[in-house]
């Protein structure tokens, strides 16, 4: 109700006028005859860039950087413009992209013709893979795809569990119990995952503990994953107003049964979307692996790109993850723009303070 | 009153402090069995500490409490037992919001008492057929107006069969529109001789329905007395000024 006044307000009071009408005139530099010219300008002054190849001298880098910084200019002065239709803008953006790419293209030494060979050599793959290996490139990768997301997987499940212990236990509010929790999230956190991964894969050996190194890659991204998860979950707890514990425990509710019944059902609304943004960071963890010779998706690649020399493998692998990540990162964006469009929760909603 | 009258609840020396703030100065109360006890006094007098502090909600600072003869101060006791027994009603309903009113309500019973879910649907029916709501039983709390969810709230508390009732201001928080139909919920209850214990200013509602009057100010309990004789003639100052606001 309230916006839709606020609208009508708007509407009744600021007249829709464009510059023209307000000035009988746009500045010279908002008229499309001004555009037209530059851009023609602009184009005609690009036959004086150097020719392709890396720049030899530091004045042929200025002269690109200054024709680049023109071109910038000429398309801000289009984009910041509120009065121009969207579809110029459009061109507009198009253009100093395909600029930067062209430079790119042009100016970064590349030999572009190997393209093809070293990045796009498909019959790499479908060769038989590495050393000693009978099946094909194709089915070598596929092989690491599967490692990698049953890494993934167990993390998630053993990261999770670990972490909505510590999260219920750090509810229970005890000064102790909390220093312990506190110490454990710190030290995760603070933690990078390749030296834990390292530490328990190259380190506890010599302390006669040894763990295959596909257990000590899901123990690294477990330990590390359960500090941050146990996060996410205690701010969910926190988000559920007070009122609901009372509510539960006058009942009759224990604590734990208000944990399990009341509280947790509710905060996993909260606590969705940053979980799954968690994940799909883990998911890529997974790549760390690769570090203590796990043979999940990454070190496949690479060890196929040395036995054969060629590239085309990583670019495989590296397709794969976005075949995978690209979706996942999309649903946990959505489901964060959900939550806030939703509110936090229904119960912070329309629960006066008491009195 | 020949015979002798059970005693619900009974508060000896009640003290209690929030960090320096002392809220509750010594109460000392005895309610029977089927009485309905209105508590009023000015904001701060500590009537909703004073509630809480019967269940345990809030920890009571000093003093002795009984249910029913049971010391629920000692650290022995079994709380989640004895609040089992007591249903309380919040100001702000404090209704479940992920699950539907009859969920709401065959909640506790389930897990607390270990009724059988069919069973537990049932009574909790018939309770929503009592507060007026067996078309709602389905509904979300955020589908209900807050009379509505005042009453389910009542519904819930009393699926556990309590002893007694207390209601924390449990209109102040609705439109006036809606305050009618949670008082006569109330009123039913209270014919049927449930013990209830209300803190509220509904002065029609204490006028027909209570049986006692208490007056809280600055943590004390200033006068008591039957509703009629209290309103027609306060005795204490503090009393008369409070009334003389709210009539």
């Amino acid at each position: 109700m309230k916006t839709k006044n606020n609208e009508a307000l708007k509407e009744n009071c600021l007249e829709k006028t464009t510059w023209k009408e307000r000035y009988g005139h746009w500045p010279w530099y908002r008229r499309y005859e001004f555009i037209l010219v530059s851009f023609l300008a602009l184009i005609a002054f690009g036959f004086a860039l150097p020719r392709p190849g890396l720049p030899e001298t530091l004045f042929q880098w200025l002269f690109i950087v200054f024709y680049l910084l023109l071109f910038l200019v000429w398309a801000g002065l289009i984009l910041i413009d509120v009065e121009k239709p969207n579809w110029i803008k459009a061109i507009a953006a198009t253009l100093i992209l395909s600029l930067f790419g062209w430079l790119f293209y042009r100016y970064s030494g590349a030999q572009w013709d190997k393209l093809g060979y070293a990045f796009f050599n498909w019959k790499v793959l479908s060769e038989t893979g590495s050393y000693g290996s009978t099946v094909t490139g194709w089915a070598e990768l596929f092989q690491g795809l599967l490692i990698t997301l049953q890494i993934a997987i167990f993390s998630a499940i053993f990261g999770t569990i670990l972490g909505l212990f510590l999260a219920v236990f750090r509810s229970l509010n005890d000064p102790i119990l909390n220093a312990f929790i506190i110490i454990w999230v710190d030290f995760f956190r603070a933690m990078p995952i390749i030296v834990l991964m390292m530490i328990i894969y190259y380190a506890l050996p010599y302390l006669n503990i040894t763990l295959s190194s596909t257990v000590s890659g899901i123990m690294a991204l477990s330990l590390n994953s359960s500090a941050y998860i146990s996060e996410i979950f205690r701010a969910g707890i926190e988000s559920i107003h007070h009122n609901q514990v009372e509510a539960a425990r006058s009942l009759g509710l224990t604590t734990m049964q208000t944990m399990r019944l009341v509280i947790l059902p509710q905060a996993m609304r909260v606590v969705m979307p940053p979980l799954t943004s968690n994940y799909v960071a883990m998911l890529k963890d997974t790549a760390i692996c690769s570090s203590i010779a796990i043979m999940e998706l990454l070190k496949t690649a690479i060890t196929l790109q040395a036995w054969k020399a060629n590239p085309t493998p990583l670019v495989a692998a590296t397709i794969i993850y976005l075949i995978i990540l690209l979706p996942l990162a999309r649903i946990s964006t959505v489901l964060e723009n959900k939550m806030k469009s939703k509110g936090i929760t229904r119960s912070i909603r329309r629960q006066p303070k008491a009195a | 009153m020949g015979e002798e009258r059970q005693v619900m609840i009974e508060t000896i020396d009640l003290h209690k402090y929030f960090k320096d703030q002392h809220v509750l100065k010594g109460i000392s109360v005895k309610i029977y069995k089927g009485e309905v006890v209105a508590i009023i006094g000015p904001s701060g007098a500590g009537k909703s500490t004073f509630l809480r502090c019967i269940n345990r909600l809030e920890e009571p600072s000093s003093g002795k409490i009984y249910i029913e003869g049971v010391d629920i101060t000692s650290p022995r006791v079994d709380m989640n037992k004895i609040r089992s027994e007591i249903g309380f009603v919040f100001q702000s309903y404090n209704l479940f919001p992920h699950l539907t009113a009859i969920e709401n309500i065959k909640l506790a019973p389930v897990h607390v008492r270990k009724i059988p879910e069919k069973e537990a649907e049932q009574k909790g029916l018939e309770l929503l057929k009592k507060v007026g709501l067996e078309d709602k039983a389905h509904a979300y709390p955020d589908q209900l107006s807050g009379g509505q969810q005042q009453r389910v709230a009542i519904a819930r508390a009393l699926a556990m069969q309590p002893h007694m009732i207390f209601f924390d201001e449990p209109t102040s928080a609705l439109d006036p529109e809606m305050i009618r139909e949670v008082l006569d919920v109330m009123q039913n209850l209270a014919a049927e001789g449930m013990t209830m214990l209300v803190v509220s200013h509904e002065l029609g509602f204490i006028r027909e329905a209570a049986t006692r009057v208490l007056v809280l100010a600055d943590g004390c309990v200033i006068e008591e007395g039957l509703p009629r004789q209290l309103f027609n003639n306060p005795q204490h100052p503090r009393t008369k000024e409070f009334l003389s606001k709210i009539l």
